[in-house]
């Protein structure tokens, strides 16, 4: 029998949780809702919900809480909404273990797409192996993990080890936010430097390298204070 | 303007407070003590040259002169000084010329010798006692100059924060007078409307809404600056990604606008990075690329230039629009869009707040902003200073 994803929703206010019930419920997603942090944590562990759309400011406990609760035994998705000038408790919160943030105030469309991303990722970790190789093609850009090429346009594109590092990550994470920590983390290691500097630098390099207008990036975007998201792949786009 | 004065005041009144009796016993204490110590040191240094040189007159008298500058350099105002020049005419007198011992003022020439000295003693006194007078005067200018341009830059904080509230609760009520209103027609009127019209609340509602949101982020964004200082926390950031963050944003609200972003060739490696507050500057972006959206008149794309000079960094932003009215120029960024008594006419979408968040967000980056009519359209420009990382 075909079965419906499950979405919990933490959130205290009323108008906010009934406006994302009513979208996703039109989206053919299953609903369960919690107004407070214990109700929340409980319903983790009893409904075991595909995904957790939570908020940060709950009257009863800090959000991050859950999240590191959560991570203890589970790596299902969780995105956090945030306000958009907090970008201190989004970085907190990913450094935490959530998926992904989503700012306030949010579209349908936005959300729908956040949560179809962290559903498909969750996935993919899941099955790691059987596709985690497979190249990565979003526009005109493609990435081939296995010969560690990449191609703009038909063209290829000639990277330092370090900015290949990098893309690899974002495109490998694709539709994701990463914090700069992570990044510093997975590619110079974890003693490396606090400073971003050296990630801000290679970032620039790259974009000059890969986007037509640096101004205007098309497949890796800038989410300030936080990180850097890259363009979904399209491969991924296309189905669960 | 009144108000700084009357600021001066009240800080002037309190400033020199008077020295207490008590305090003025102390200093005189104090300065007796030190003249009365430097008379004996000199004296008996005086003693001995008289032992040891052959010419001692000369060196006795440089020494009591010498003593004259140390007291008038030591003490308040010039009676020591002068107590000095007496006494040490005397004690010369006294102990080292012929009768020893003993005061003679008949001797030849040494009357001139002791006339030349209580001259010089006093002279030197007054003199430097002036000096120090003029010197002390010169500081309190100073300080009291410092504290005319501090009250200065006080009243136009708040003058900027004045305007800021009226701006603010002028543009507050009218998006939620129109939110209320569109959406209690729905509710009282629901049976009554067809699609169509319940679509056009509907719209009004939205677009009222996050206006607001977008007013509600700007005065978000300023507390962002601290009040005391009006500095912000900086850190070094690239640009173009924060021009391209609020570029996306901006195209988040104006799905259909248009955006040409011109960013300087530059050397691998070189990278354009500015200590700022990113999330601040973004906003600037954003404000000034919706109020060209809003108010130019204009579909054609907007275009972004970044630049840089040696000590600067310059953003600007060109529309091919209808350009800012004349009178309005000059006061556009100072949260006076709009005059006293002059109603909206392009609705309650003023320029006030946003410019004005702009000037303030700049101002904290020790930055400049400006605007001018081109020959079509406008232009906004603002530049931040490159600053090395702490």
């Amino acid at each position: 029998m075909y079965q419906k994803l499950s979405v919990l929703i933490i959130e205290d206010e009323k108008s906010i949780s009934d406006f994302i019930s009513k979208t996703l419920s039109s989206n053919d997603y299953r609903i369960v809702t919690a107004a407070n942090g214990k109700d929340g944590m409980a319903l983790i562990t009893s409904s075991l919900p595909d995904l957790v759309l939570l908020d940060l400011g709950l009257p009863d406990m800090d959000g991050v809480e859950i999240i590191k609760k959560t991570r203890k035994w589970s790596s299902m998705p969780i995105i956090v909404i945030s306000a958009r000038t907090q970008e201190k408790e989004k970085v907190i919160a990913l450094d935490a273990g959530a998926d992904d943030y989503i700012t306030k105030p949010f579209g349908t469309n936005e959300l729908l797409a956040r949560i179809r991303t962290a559903i498909r990722h969750n996935n993919k970790i899941v099955s790691d192996g059987t596709n985690s190789n497979r190249p990565y093609s979003a526009g005109k850009l493609v990435i081939d993990f296995e010969k560690r090429r990449v191609i703009l346009d038909g063209k290829e594109i000639h990277l330092t080890r370090v900015e290949y590092k990098i893309v690899s990550l974002l495109a490998k994470n694709s539709g994701k936010v990463m914090t700069y920590d992570t990044l510093i983390d997975q590619v110079w290691g974890p003693y490396a430097d606090d400073n971003n500097r050296i990630l801000r630098v290679n970032m620039a390099n790259i974009r000059r390298k890969i986007e037509a207008n640096p101004g205007e990036p098309e497949y890796i975007f800038t989410e300030l204070g936080v990180g850097y998201r890259m363009l979904e792949d399209e491969g991924l786009a296309g189905g669960y | 303007m009144e108000d700084h004065i009357n600021i001066k005041k009240g800080k002037s009144a309190n400033r020199p407070a008077a020295p207490t009796q008590e305090e003025l016993v102390r200093s005189h204490k104090k300065d007796t003590m030190i003249s009365l110590g430097v008379f004996f040191v000199v004296t008996i240094a005086s003693f001995f040259f008289n032992e040891l040189a052959s010419d001692p007159m000369l060196n006795i008298a440089m020494l009591y002169t010498l003593g004259v500058f140390i007291i008038t350099r030591y003490t308040s105002g010039y009676i020591y000084g002068l107590m000095f020049a007496v006494f040490s005419v005397l004690s010369v007198n006294f102990f080292f010329t012929y009768p020893y011992q003993d005061f003679n003022f008949s001797l030849e020439g040494y009357q001139v010798t002791f006339l030349g000295m209580f001259i010089i003693g006093i002279l030197t006194s007054t003199m430097s006692s002036n000096m120090k007078e003029q010197s002390r005067k010169l500081l309190e200018q100073e300080k009291a100059l410092a504290e005319q341009e501090k009250a200065l830059m006080e009243a136009e904080k708040e003058k900027m924060r004045a305007n800021l509230l009226r701006a603010v609760s002028h543009d507050l009520r009218t998006p939620l007078t129109g939110i209320i209103g569109n959406s209690s027609t729905y509710l009282e009127m629901e049976h009554r409307l067809s699609n169509g019209e319940k679509r056009a609340l509907m719209e009004y509602i939205n677009n009222d809404a996050n206006w607001l949101l977008n007013m509600v982020e700007n005065l978000l964004s300023v507390t962002r600056i601290d009040n005391d200082t009006a500095s912000v926390s900086k850190s070094l950031e690239p640009v173009d990604e924060v021009v391209a963050a609020a570029v996306i944003q901006f195209k988040k609200r104006f799905p259909e606008a248009e955006v040409h972003v011109t960013v300087p060739e530059s050397e691998p490696d070189d990278v354009m990075m500015v200590m700022m507050d990113a999330m601040l500057i973004q906003q600037v972006i954003l404000n000034i690329l919706q109020n060209a959206q809003l108010h130019s008149g204009s579909t054609k794309p907007l275009e972004l230039t970044i630049d840089e000079d040696e000590d600067n960094v310059m953003v600007s932003i060109r529309d091919y629009g209808v350009g800012i009215d004349g009178d309005r120029i000059n006061d556009i960024f100072n949260g006076a869009g709009f005059k006293k008594g002059e109603s909206y006419t392009d609705g309650y979408k003023g320029m006030g707040i946003g410019l004005s968040i702009c000037k303030t967000i700049i101002m904290a980056h020790n930055g400049q902003i400006s605007a001018r009519n081109c020959e079509e359209g406008a232009e906004f420009s603002f530049s931040l200073p490159k600053e090395i990382e702490e």
